[in-house]
C-alpha cells in the first residue's frame, strides 16, 4: 500500500435521513482510504449504506457528521459551486441505469464532460482536441463505430461503456461505481468489468466499485463490507 | 458551454416547442400588427382633423367681447399671420315644409357624420376665413363635382336669391341631393336674457340658400358641419351686437412655435377681456381643441394593446406547460448533470435557456412576421378580396383610400421587452422547479 495521503478518504462519516419525526441513521461512523491506483469494492446487502456512502464520498451528498477528504484535505464542507468544481475535476460516476442524455450521441454524451467546466468561447476554442480526446475514448472502450447512435440505438453493455468513457473524459483521479454490471447479463458485465479495470491500471486510477457481487468483488485489491450503514470487514 | 448545448438539444428533439414558439410569435405579430394600423389610422386621423382645422383657436370668449380689439391683440403677436372671427352654434337643416330628420339610433356615431340631423353651425367671415385656414382649398377640392361647386370661391357666402346662403359637406350634400340653389331651412335656438335676467330660449328658423359643397380630408368634420356668414348668424342670435366675437380662429407664420405663441395669446386675450381682475377665453392648439377625438381613438388603441396583451398571457401558458412537460421529462438528467459537476444555478440556466430561446426566436419571428405584414396590408388585402371576394378592412368606412400603416420602434422595442420578460417569468418558473430537485433522487431511480 502506498505511503501517500489517500486520494480520498472517509473519517467518521455518518448520515441521518429525516423521515417525518423519526431520524433515521444510514451511516454511523464509516471509515474509508482508498489509494491511488487501487481498487476497491464496497459489498453489502440492500439498505446497508454503500450507495449513501459512495455519493458521500463523490460530494453529491453532504455528511450529517464526520469528515471527506481529496488527498487529505477536508472537502465535504465546501460550498455549492466549489464541490461541483471538485466533482468535476476529480471524479468520474459510472451508474447502473448509465445516466445517458438520450437526446444526445454516444459522442455527444461524452463531449457533455468537457463542457461542464467550460464558457461557450472556452469550448469553441478547444473543441477540436475535445473531439479527438471524446473520440479516443469511444474508440478504447470499443465503440470507435457508434460515435453517432443515440442511448436508445446502443444495447445496455454500449451504453455503459459510453457512461464509463464520458467518466474518464475529464481525467478524474477517483472513478465511483455504483453497481456498473447490475443491469446487464453475465456476458456482458464480464467484458465492461474488464475494460473499466484496464482502464483503472493504464491509468493508475482509484476506484471505488459498490456491488452485490461477491465474485465481482473478488477481482479487487480489496473488499469493504457495510452492515446496516458500519464497516464490519 | 453544456447549458447552451444542451438546451438547444433538449429544444430541437421536441417538436411540441414549436407550439410555445408559435404562440410567442402570434403574440408580437398581433401586437405589432394590429397596433401599428390603429397608429397608421390616429396619424391619418390627426392629419385629416389638422387639415380641417386652424392651426390656433380662441375659445369662451365673454359677452363682452369685441372683434375690432381681439383682433388687434392677436396680430401684435409676431408669429401671428391671420386670424378669422367664428360663432360656433348648433341646429338641424331641412327642407322647407319637411321635418328634419329623425335622431340616430342609440349608439349609433358620427364618425363620418352626414347621418343624423344635429349639425355644427359655424359663422365665418369668408374674407378673413379664406386668409386663416384652409377654407379656399376646401371649396375647390377634387372631389366635389363642378355641379355642387359655389359660384364665385371668392365670395362663397354672398347672399342669392335674396336669401343668405349656406355651405354644406359633400357627403350631406349627395346624400340628401341638394345642389347650389336648393331652399333650405336651419333651425336653431338662441337663449335671450330678459332684463330681469332670467334666460329663456327662443326658436330660430332661418332659411337660406344652397351656396355649394365643401371637402376637407376629414370626413367627420365635413358630414356635420355646415358653414353660414358670421353676420347673419349673429344677428339671428345675440341681434346687434355686430362686434361680439365667441371665437376666433388663428393661423401662424411658424407651427414649431405654436405652443409657445399659444400662451402668449391666450395672455394677451385673457388682459384684453378681463373683467373684475379676472381674464377670459382660452386659446388652443388645433390638437389641444381636439384632445377629445384624438383622445378616444388613442384610448381604443390603448384597450386594444390590452386585449391583444391577453394572446401573450395565452402564449405564456403555453409555453409554461411545455416547459414544465420537458422539466418533468428531464429530471432524470439533472442527476448525471449534478454527477458530472453541474450546479443547481446550471441547472436551472439550462431550462431557462430552453425558454428564452424560444422566447428569442418567437420575438424575432413575430417582429419580422409583423412587420411585413403591416407594411403589405394593403396588399395582403387586395389579394385577399381578388381572390376571396372578401373584404378584410372596409377602408371606405373610416374615409380612407388604403389600410394604413405607422410602425413606432418603439413600441415594437415594448412588445419585444414585454415578450422577453414573460418569458423570463414564464421560464424561470419550471427552471427552478428543475434547480431544486434533488440529484440523488434521479441518481437512485432507473
Amino acid at each position: 500500500m502506498s505511503t501517500s495521503p489517500p486520494v480520498l478518504a472517509a473519517e467518521g462519516v455518518e448520515k441521518h435521513f429525516r423521515l417525518g419525526r423519526r431520524d433515521i441513521p444510514v451511516l454511523r461512523g464509516v471509515d474509508l482510504q482508498i489509494h491511488a491506483g487501487e481498487k476497491v469494492a464496497l459489498l453489502g446487502a440492500s439498505g446497508a449504506g454503500k450507495s449513501t456512502l459512495l455519493h458521500l464520498l463523490g460530494l453529491l451528498d453532504k455528511p450529517s457528521g464526520g469528515r471527506v477528504l481529496y488527498d487529505g484535505a477536508p472537502v465535504h464542507d465546501l460550498p455549492v459551486a466549489e464541490r461541483a468544481r471538485l466533482r468535476h475535476q476529480q471524479v468520474g460516476f459510472v451508474f447502473q441505469f448509465y445516466h445517458l442524455i438520450p437526446e444526445l450521441t454516444a459522442l455527444q454524451n461524452v463531449l457533455l464532460a468537457r463542457m461542464m467546466a467550460t464558457s461557450v468561447l472556452g469550448y469553441w476554442g478547444q473543441r477540436k482536441q475535445a473531439r479527438a480526446a471524446a473520440k479516443a475514448l469511444l474508440e478504447q472502450v470499443g465503440l470507435g463505430d457508434r460515435l453517432h447512435h443515440r442511448p436508445a440505438e446502443l444495447s445496455g453493455g454500449e451504453r455503459q461503456r459510453v457512461a464509463i468513457a464520458r467518466a474518464l473524459l475529464a481525467e478524474p483521479k477517483v472513478v465511483l461505481a455504483d453497481e456498473p454490471t447490475g443491469n446487464l447479463d453475465s456476458t456482458t458485465a464480464k467484458g465492461v468489468v474488464d475494460l473499466m479495470f484496464s482502464i483503472q491500471q493504464e491509468r493508475g486510477l482509484a476506484f471505488l466499485l459498490v456491488t452485490h457481487d461477491e465474485g465481482l468483488a473478488g477481482r479487487c485489491d480489496r473488499v469493504v463490507r457495510m452492515r446496516d450503514g458500519v464497516v464490519v470487514a | 458551454m453544456y447549458r447552451l448545448f444542451l438546451a438547444l438539444r433538449y429544444l430541437l428533439t421536441r417538436p411540441i416547442n414549436l407550439l410555445s414558439i408559435g404562440g410567442i410569435t402570434i403574440s408580437v405579430w398581433a401586437l405589432v400588427v394590429v397596433v401599428s394600423v390603429f397608429s397608421g389610422y390616429l396619424h391619418v386621423v390627426e392629419q385629416h382633423v389638422r387639415t380641417a382645422s386652424a392651426d390656433a383657436a380662441v375659445i369662451g370668449l365673454p359677452p363682452w367681447a369685441e372683434w375690432s380689439r381681439l383682433s388687434k391683440v392677436l396680430r401684435d403677436d409676431p408669429n401671428v399671420a391671420a386670424a378669422a372671427p367664428r360663432l360656433a352654434h348648433y341646429g338641424m337643416l331641412q327642407r322647407p315644409g319637411q321635418r328634419p330628420p329623425p335622431a340616430p339610433l342609440p349608439g349609433r356615431g358620427a364618425l363620418i357624420g352626414g347621418d343624423q340631423p344635429f349639425l355644427s353651425v359655424i359663422g365665418i367671415d369668408p374674407a378673413a376665413e379664406l386668409e386663416t385656414t384652409g377654407f379656399a382649398g376646401w371649396l375647390v377640392a377634387p372631389e366635389v363635382p363642378p355641379a355642387l361647386r359655389c359660384a364665385d370661391p371668392a365670395a362663397p357666402l354672398a347672399p342669392r336669391d335674396g336669401r343668405p346662403t349656406v355651405l354644406i359637406g359633400l357627403e350631406r350634400m349627395q346624400r340628401e341631393g341638394l345642389a347650389p340653389g336648393d331652399r333650405v331651412v336651419l333651425t336653431t335656438a338662441a337663449l335671450d336674457t330678459a332684463p330681469d335676467g332670467d334666460k329663456a330660449p327662443r326658436k330660430v328658423q332661418l332659411e337660406l340658400t344652397v351656396g355649394g359643397a365643401f371637402k376637407t380630408a376629414h370626413a367627420g368634420f365635413d358630414g356635420n358641419t355646415v358653414f353660414v356668414a358670421l353676420d347673419t348668424l349673429r344677428h339671428e342670435l345675440y341681434g346687434e351686437r355686430d362686434d361680439f366675437v365667441p371665437e376666433i380662429a388663428v393661423r401662424v407664420r411658424d407651427e414649431r412655435q405654436l405652443d409657445a405663441t399659444v400662451e402668449r395669446l391666450e395672455r394677451a386675450v385673457q388682459a384684453a377681456t378681463e373683467r373684475d381682475s379676472r381674464g377670459f377665453g382660452r386659446v388652443l392648439t388645433w390638437r389641444q381643441k381636439h384632445e377629445l377625438y384624438l383622445g378616444n381613438v388613442a384610448h381604443q388603441r390603448g384597450l386594444l394593446k390590452i386585449v391583444l396583451i391577453v394572446i401573450m398571457v395565452v402564449a405564456a401558458f403555453l409555453m409554461l406547460a411545455t416547459l414544465s412537460m420537458m422539466v418533468t421529462e428531464k429530471t432524470g438528467d439533472i442527476g448525471i448533470l449534478a454527477a458530472m459537476g453541474g450546479t443547481p444555478l446550471g441547472v436551472t440556466t439550462v431550462f431557462l435557456s430552453c425558454g428564452l430561446v424560444i422566447t428569442g426566436v418567437g420575438i424575432v419571428l413575430g417582429l419580422g412576421s409583423g412587420t411585413l405584414t403591416a407594411v403589405y396590408l394593403e396588399e395582403i388585402r387586395q389579394g385577399v378580396r381578388w381572390a376571396t371576394g372578401v373584404d378584410l378592412l372596409k377602408v371606405d368606412v373610416y374615409g380612407l383610400d388604403r389600410v394604413p400603416c405607422y410602425l413606432e420602434p418603439v413600441w415594437m422595442l415594448e412588445v419585444a421587452g414585454m415578450a422577453l420578460l414573460t418569458g423570463l417569468v414564464v421560464s424561470a418558473l419550471p427552471a427552478l422547479r428543475a434547480a431544486f430537485h434533488d440529484p440523488l433522487v434521479s441518481l437512485r431511480g432507473s
